[in-house]
């Protein structure tokens, strides 16, 4: 029988508090959290559950993440979901700087925009901006994908080791070792199916695709 | 410092089974890693690259008939300094191919001051009598995290080996080391390249993750590095081991990251990294969901949480500002701070970086320490001082300088077997350390080796313990810098020790600069 989740309000609770309540409360059940905005690093490792943050959140909201689906309802601090290996991170606003870095598994969506520096060192995640992206997006991407809805800045994939980024927007500039290519039916369908699966409006014929332009971007000597 | 054309190689052709049957036996001509062997078209050795040899001596080791000799040609040093033949070389290498010299190991040679000009003083008459060594008690534990951790670390030693990262190192090393540790209760380091699966049961002494009897006693620790390339670390991999390190630098390349290329990323190495095959594993130099120290102050907190609050959180540094580093660190939180020394070792790194970049280990100790006594955390975050530790005198004299322990990562792969070629980068390590090739890694045995490091380990307390006890003291922790002397003025300048002889600091250190 469906009923409310249980509500954590994290208001006055230190980092230590409000996460032991919160896991408690995930063994039995989804849970909201509010108020909790001045934690940072809540909802660090969870392997499952569900959980919803009303409203903004802090700092390192869903580092290491190896398997729960985390909706915030407002913005996201810095570094948003830090390191996920598995799970799904749900931003309905923005989300400040060096959002989804180092991710090696599963989805982030920012429906907003995010700041620079944005899924730097992606190895394997797949990471979804529904507005624009700041520079340095995707910074030393080893694998995965991500995708901008909207414009991107300076030095957008630069050093792209691996992996795919797909942009409907404009990019301010492009950093080393990217090549535009362009995108065939199944990365169209593909955008087309994320852009559909997060509720997000555009054309995935418009999107552009950047790939790697060496496999060894480094010491080619 | 470049080596080349400062050893002399001879080649005894009596002895020599290649020179009496031409064909046989080249083991000199395989094991050398810079081709100063080669063999001619009729298959007879020949030292055909005078000049490349690095002194390392493996030849000579693995020869059979005992044929080679190397001798160390150093006047140069005196006669042609500072255009040595090494000079010239390095110049010439850099005009042909546009390359910068690259090797592994750590500092060598040159004037970088160490502990060598720093005495023990005993114990007679005007300090507590000394401890009988073989009747007495020592007591040379170090607890890490006792009052912020509910499963705190208790080294038996004051000992711990540093991160040496798998990738860097082999598989069959990383094994050795963990076993190393369960023998003799200390604790070993994952480094910055994943953790191989057996190492953390290893460590804690069992042969088997479901095992409940220890196969190797006491038992030791194992500690997960959380680094600046983030490799293969999951929640899982954060719970690995007994402890998390965060890294901020190195001795032997600070502020360079991490560089393992993408010819060396294995199917193994990038299933354990969690990337492609193939592709160039480089740690960034600094973290990217790092800016400022407010940022490094919430990532301990959030690796206290996702251990449950249960694991010590450890920080490693460079060799930079010792003082301001090891402050901010502490005050990130931290219950204990390895800082390198520029002493320090790598597994590949600039020659100008390993050579030439930061402060010496002997230097870096006393601010270190100064920087804990000052917010009266002296002896509660542990303080591991590391960069080029050999001994328990080294390991003695970096305690009374205000360590609470010492990290030895070059002495621990010399006890493996190393004789220091520095080609460790290049992947073809004779005895199966730095390498990934199989043939290279067969040779390494964990058991054996892992018993080779524990003796290692139990020799060197045992020389700590006979030191703590001639100088009046039982306990460790109760060493101080009133225990050593320095012997030249340059050390006492650096170090604030008192001058032998003069039995005081230099005035500028009375005079309270520095302290």
């Amino acid at each position: 029988m469906a009923h409310a989740p249980s509500v954590l309000d994290a208001k006055g609770k230190d980092l230590k508090a409000a996460s032991t309540a919160l896991k408690a409360m995930l063994a039995e059940d989804s849970a909201v959290v509010k108020n909790a905005a001045h934690l940072h690093g809540l909802c660090g490792g969870l392997k499952s559950g569900e959980i919803t943050i009303q409203g903004d959140s802090g700092d390192y909201l869903g580092v290491v993440n190896s398997g729960a689906s985390i909706k915030i309802t407002g913005n996201a601090g810095k570094y948003v979901a830090d390191n996920m290996t598995a799970g799904t991170v749900i931003v309905e606003g923005n989300a400040d700087f060096g959002a989804a870095q180092y991710c090696y598994g599963g989805t982030v969506v920012i429906k907003g925009s995010a700041g620079d520096f944005t899924a730097t060192m992606n190895k394997g995640a797949t990471i979804i901006i529904g507005g624009d992206v700041g520079d340095e997006a995707a910074t030393y991407m080893v694998a995965g994908d991500v995708v901008v809805v909207g414009n991107a800045g300076e030095n957008l994939g630069n050093y792209l080791i691996r992996g795919n980024i797909y942009v409907g927007g404009e990019w301010a500039s492009l950093g080393h070792n990217c090549a535009v290519v362009d995108a065939e039916s199944g990365d169209i369908r593909m955008v087309e199916n994320w852009l559909q699966e997060f509720g997000l409006n555009a054309d995935a014929k418009a999107f552009r695709k950047i790939t790697p332009l060496s496999d060894k971007p480094f010491y080619s000597h | 410092m470049s080596t080349v054309g400062a050893f002399c190689v001879t080649l005894n052709e009596n002895q020599c089974i290649n020179s009496r049957m031409p064909g046989k036996c080249a083991t000199c001509v395989e094991m050398c890693p810079y081709g100063v062997y080669g063999l001619n078209e009729d298959n007879e050795v020949r030292i055909q690259n005078y000049n490349a040899c690095v002194g390392c001596r493996i030849c000579a080791e693995f020869c059979p008939e005992n044929a080679i000799r190397i001798n160390p040609a150093e006047s140069e040093l005196v006669s042609r300094y500072p255009w040595t033949l090494g000079t010239i070389e390095e110049i010439h290498h850099k005009a042909l191919t546009g390359g910068y010299g690259m090797r592994g190991f750590g500092t060598m040679g040159g004037p970088t001051p160490h502990f060598d000009t720093i005495v023990v003083v005993p114990s007679q008459l005007a300090s507590p009598a000394p401890r009988d060594k073989y009747r007495e008690e020592c007591n040379m534990e170090v607890v890490i995290g006792e009052e912020t951790c509910e499963k705190p670390i208790r080294l038996r030693y004051p000992f711990i080996f540093p991160a040496m990262s798998y990738g860097a190192l082999s598989r069959e090393a990383k094994l050795a080391l963990a076993i190393a540790v369960a023998k003799t209760g200390i604790m070993t380091n994952t480094g910055e390249g994943g953790v191989v699966e057996e190492e953390p049961y290893y460590a804690n002494g069992y042969e088997r993750p479901d095992r409940k009897r220890k196969i190797w006693e006491p038992g030791g620790y194992l500690v997960v590095q959380w680094s600046t390339g983030r490799w293969g670390v999951s929640a899982d991999y954060v719970n690995a081991g007994d402890a998390v390190e965060v890294k901020i630098g190195q001795g032997a390349k600070p502020g360079m990251g991490g560089h393992l290329l993408g010819d060396k990323v294995t199917e193994e190495i990038a299933a354990i990294r969690g990337i492609p095959v193939g592709s160039d594993a480089l740690s960034p130099c600094r973290y990217y969901d790092v800016v400022g120290p407010e940022d490094i102050k919430k990532q301990v907190e959030l690796l206290r949480d996702i251990t449950n609050y249960e694991k010590p959180i450890l920080m490693k540094l460079g060799p930079s500002r010792p003082y301001e580093d090891v402050k901010a660190a502490a005050l990130a939180g931290v219950d204990a701070i390895s800082i390198d020394g520029l002493v320090g070792g790598t597994g590949c790194s600039p020659e100008v970086v390993t050579q030439g970049v930061g402060i010496p280990t002997i230097a870096v100790i006393g601010p270190a320490a100064r920087a804990l006594k000052d917010l009266g955390l002296h002896r509660k975050v542990k303080l591991f001082a590391l960069g080029g530790m050999r001994n328990g005198l080294d390991a003695y004299k970096a305690m009374a300088m205000g360590a609470d322990g010492v990290g030895f990562g070059t002495a621990a792969e010399i006890a493996m077997g190393c004789r220091g070629c520095m080609a460790c980068h290049q992947g073809n390590c004779p005895y199966g350390i730095t390498s990934q090739n199989p043939k290279m890694r067969e040779r390494l045995d964990p058991e054996e080796i892992g018993q080779r490091l524990a003796n290692f380990i139990n020799a060197s307390a045992e020389e700590v313990k006979i030191l703590t006890m001639l100088s009046g003291h039982s306990d460790i922790k109760e060493l101080s810098e009133e225990d050593l002397r320095a012997l030249d003025v340059n050390t006492a300048a650096i170090t604030g020790l008192k001058l032998v002889g003069y039995e005081r600091p230099l005035p500028w250190w009375e005079n309270g600069h520095g302290k």
